[in-house]
C-alpha cells in the first residue's frame, strides 16, 4: 500500500515522540546525494532518485533521516546530548511496496551512557509501537558487533583477518565464504619479484622506500592516493597471512559463536558459557551488553519477547555495536529497525566523536497493520 | 511490415558491419552520400537501416526503436538494467573483441585480486578521509560486478569520458574500469589489470529488440539464419 497521505495517527505518533524528551527535526525533501552515496556505496544509486541542480550538483530525494538529521546537527553547531525525531516521507525504489512511504523514527546524539542510550533505543521504539498497535504481537531481535570484534580479537586472529571477518559481519553469505576461506590452505600469490627476501624478511621500510622510488620514476602522484609505507604494510601482512591458515580450534568458535541464537534474559549467562569454553576473553564487550539487557530490563516498558542473534548486524562501516529489529510475531513485516552508529558522526564531519543510535518506524506498515485489525477505526 | 537494423556509424566497426551482412546476402546501400544516415539494402523495401552511434544503438534496442542492431555487448549491458530481457543476443560476429576489466596502479604490490582490493576499499575511508575512486564510464556494469559479484560496496565512481586510463597517474582517480583489446594501453599507464578483474569479454553482436511483432517473424529468421551462416566456425 502506497501512502502518500499522512497516516491517521501522525499527530499521536508525533506527540509520543515528543514525550521521550525529542525535539522534531525538519529536513528538507530534496537534500545532496553526496552524503548518502558516500555512506552507502555506489550501490545506493538503483535505489534513491537522483537529480541534479543547474550547477550540475547532484541532488536526490531523501531517501531515509538519519544522515541529514546529524549533518543538520553538526551544521547547526549546538551541543550534546540532543535528541532528535522525526517523520515524513522517504523516497526509494523498491521492489515490493510503494516508492515513497512515510517513516518516522529518533535519534539520540551524544549520550555518552553507551548501554542506557541503547536500551533506551530500544524501549522507546517497542514503546511507541506497542502505543500504536496494542494488540499486535511484537518480537524484539538485537544483535551487537562489538561482541563479534572482541570474539574475533580474542581468538588472537591475524589483524588483516580481524578486518575481513569484522567486514563480512552481518552478511551471512560473505561470512561463511570467508571463513571457509581462512580456513583452508591458501596458494601464495605475491608475485615473483626482487622484492621477495625484503618481503619475507618484513622489511616495510626497505619496500616503502623501493615502492616509493618506483612512483617517482613513473610519474605516479604519490600523495594523491595509497602512500608506499600503505601498499608496502599491506604486503608483508598479506604474506604472512598466506602462510597461514585459521586454526580448527578458532575455525569452531567463530562457527558456534556465529549460531548462538538465546532468549535475551538468557544471552549474557549463554556468552559467558561460550567464552569460558572457548577459553576467550571478551570481558569488556560482554559486560557492556549485560548493562545493556539490565538496562532494558530497568527500562520496565511492557518488552515483548526478545532474542539476541551472533550473527544479526549491518554490514556498513559506521554501525559499530547494537543493532535491532521489531517484527509483528505473526506477519514477520520488520516494524521499527535501529542501531549504534558511532563512526558515522565524524564521517560526515563532526570535529570529535559523537556516540549516537536511533531506529526508524516504518509507518506504511504499522499503518497496514492498523487497518487490518481495525485499531483506530470508530467504534474501536 | 518494415524492419530497422541499426548499424554503427563510423569506424572499423561500421566497416566489419557492413561486410558482414553482404557476406550474408544484404547489400547494403548508404542513402545519398557516405556521410548519410540512412540506408537500404539492394532489392529489399521490407528492410531499412539506421546508422547510429554504437552506444545509441544499445539504447535504441533497449526502446524497441529499432529491431536489429550491431553493437558491442559491452554497451548493451551497460546501457540497459535487464540487457537479457530487453534484447536478445543473436549471434557474437568475431571482431570488436576488447575486455572491461578493472586496473590498479601497478605499483599497488600488494593488491593482486578483488579480494585484495575490498580489503582496500573497507579500509579506504579511514585512512584517506574518502572512499576509493574508480574512473570509468561503467557505471552500471561496475557496481552489478563490485556488490553482486564481490561484496564490495564502499567506492565511489568519477565519471570520466575520456582517457580513463590517465586518472591514477593523475590523481583524479584510485583505480579504474576500462575496456581494453590488448592491454597495452594499460601498461604504458602503469596500470595492471586484477587476476579476476576480466568483467566482461566483449564483442560486437548482433542483437534484437525482445518485441511481441518480432516473434515468429519470417524476415527475423532469415536476417539471424543467414548472419550467423557466414560466421567464421559456421
Amino acid at each position: 500500500m502506497t501512502a502518500v497521505q499522512l497516516p491517521d495517527f501522525a499527530d499521536e505518533l508525533v506527540a509520543a515522540m515528543a514525550a521521550r524528551d525529542t525535539e522534531r527535526a525538519e529536513i528538507p525533501v530534496i537534500q545532496p546525494a553526496e552524503p548518502f552515496l558516500d555512506m552507502a556505496g555506489e550501490d545506493l544509486r538503483r535505489r534513491i532518485y537522483l537529480t541534479e541542480n543547474e550547477n550540475g550538483d547532484s541532488l536526490c530525494l531523501r531517501p531515509e533521516f538519519t544522515i541529514p538529521v546529524c549533518l543538520g546537527h553538526i551544521a547547526g553547531q549546538v551541543g550534546t546530548p540532543r535528541r532528535y525525531s522525526y517523520l515524513g516521507q522517504v523516497f526509494r525504489q523498491r521492489r515490493v511496496g510503494g516508492n515513497e512511504f512515510y517513516q518516522a523514527g529518533i535519534e539520540d546524539l551524544g549520550e555518552a551512557d553507551i548501554a542506557k542510550a541503547d536500551a533506551r533505543a530500544i524501549s522507546d521504539a517497542a514503546g511507541l509501537l506497542r502505543e500504536l498497535l496494542p494488540s499486535e504481537y511484537l518480537s524484539v531481535t538485537i544483535g551487537d558487533q562489538a561482541l563479534f570484534e572482541a570474539v574475533v580479537a580474542g581468538l588472537g586472529l591475524p589483524a588483516g583477518w580481524q578486518k575481513r571477518l569484522i567486514h563480512a559481519f552481518g552478511d551471512e553469505t560473505a561470512m561463511g565464504r570467508m571463513i571457509e576461506s581462512l580456513a583452508s590452505a591458501q596458494a601464495a600469490t605475491v608475485e615473483e619479484s626482487d622484492l621477495g627476501e625484503l618481503i619475507v624478511a618484513g622489511d616495510v621500510s626497505a619496500i616503502a622506500a623501493h615502492i616509493g622510488s618506483v612512483m617517482e620514476e613513473t610519474g605516479y602522484s604519490t600523495h594523491a592516493s595509497r602512500s608506499p609505507e600503505e601498499i608496502a604494510a599491506r604486503l608483508v601482512e598479506k604474506t604472512e597471512l598466506e602462510k597461514t591458515r585459521l586454526s580448527d580450534k578458532a575455525f569452531a568458535a567463530l562457527k558456534t559463536f556465529l549460531a548462538l541464537d538465546a532468549r535475551l534474559s538468557e544471552a549474557v549467562a549463554e556468552l559467558r558459557r561460550f567464552a569460558s569454553s572457548a577459553d576467550l576473553e571478551i570481558g569488556s564487550a560482554l559486560n557492556l551488553f549485560a548493562a545493556r539487557v539490565e538496562g532494558i530490563e530497568a527500562s520496565g516498558a511492557d518488552l515483548p519477547v526478545m532474542r539476541w542473534r551472533a550473527a544479526f548486524g549491518r554490514p556498513l562501516d559506521y554501525y559499530t555495536g547494537l543493532v535491532f529489529e521489531i517484527a509483528s510475531t505473526l506477519e514477520g513485516a520488520v516494524l521499527a529497525g535501529g542501531g549504534r552508529y558511532d563512526r558515522m558522526m565524524t564521517l560526515l564531519g563532526a570535529r570529535e566523536e559523537i556516540p549516537a543510535v536511533g531506529f526508524s518506524l516504518w509507518v506504511d506498515r504499522i499503518e497496514a497493520l492498523r487497518t487490518a485489525s481495525g485499531a483506530g477505526e470508530p467504534g474501536e | 511490415m518494415t524492419l530497422t537494423i541499426a548499424l554503427p556509424s563510423k569506424g572499423r566497426m561500421k566497416d566489419d558491419a557492413i561486410a558482414i551482412f553482404s557476406r550474408a546476402g544484404f547489400g547494403i546501400v548508404q542513402t545519398g552520400n557516405d556521410r548519410s544516415y540512412r540506408g537500404r539494402v539492394e532489392g529489399r523495401d521490407d528492410i531499412e537501416i539506421a546508422f547510429l552511434s554504437a552506444s545509441e544503438i544499445a539504447r535504441e534496442l533497449g526502446a524497441g526503436t529499432v529491431d536489429f542492431g550491431i553493437t558491442g555487448e559491452d554497451l548493451v549491458r551497460e546501457s540497459l538494467p535487464d540487457a537479457d530481457g530487453a534484447v536478445a543476443f543473436e549471434a557474437r560476429l568475431g571482431f570488436g573483441h576488447a575486455s572491461v576489466v578493472v586496473a590498479v596502479p601497478e605499483i599497488w604490490l600488494d593488491v593482486t585480486t578483488m579480494a585484495d582490493l575490498g580489503d582496500v576499499a573497507a579500509d579506504f575511508r579511514a585512512r584517506h578521509g574518502r572512499r576509493l575512486a574508480i574512473a570509468t564510464k561503467y557505471h552500471r556494469l561496475t557496481r552489478t560486478f563490485f556488490s553482486r559479484g564481490h561484496g564490495i560496496q564502499l567506492y565511489r565512481i568519477v565519471e570520466s569520458l575520456g582517457a580513463t586510463e590517465g586518472a591514477p597517474a593523475s590523481g583524479a582517480a584510485d583505480i579504474i574500469v576500462d575496456i581494453t583489446s590488448t592491454g597495452s594501453t594499460l601498461r604504458a599507464n602503469h596500470l595492471r589489470i586484477l587476476s579476476d578483474g576480466v568483467m566482461l569479454e566483449s564483442e560486437a553482436c548482433l542483437v534484437r529488440a525482445r518485441k511481441p511483432e518480432l516473434e515468429g517473424s519470417p524476415v527475423v529468421g532469415e536476417i539471424t539464419e543467414k548472419v550467423r551462416a557466414v560466421l567464421p566456425g559456421a
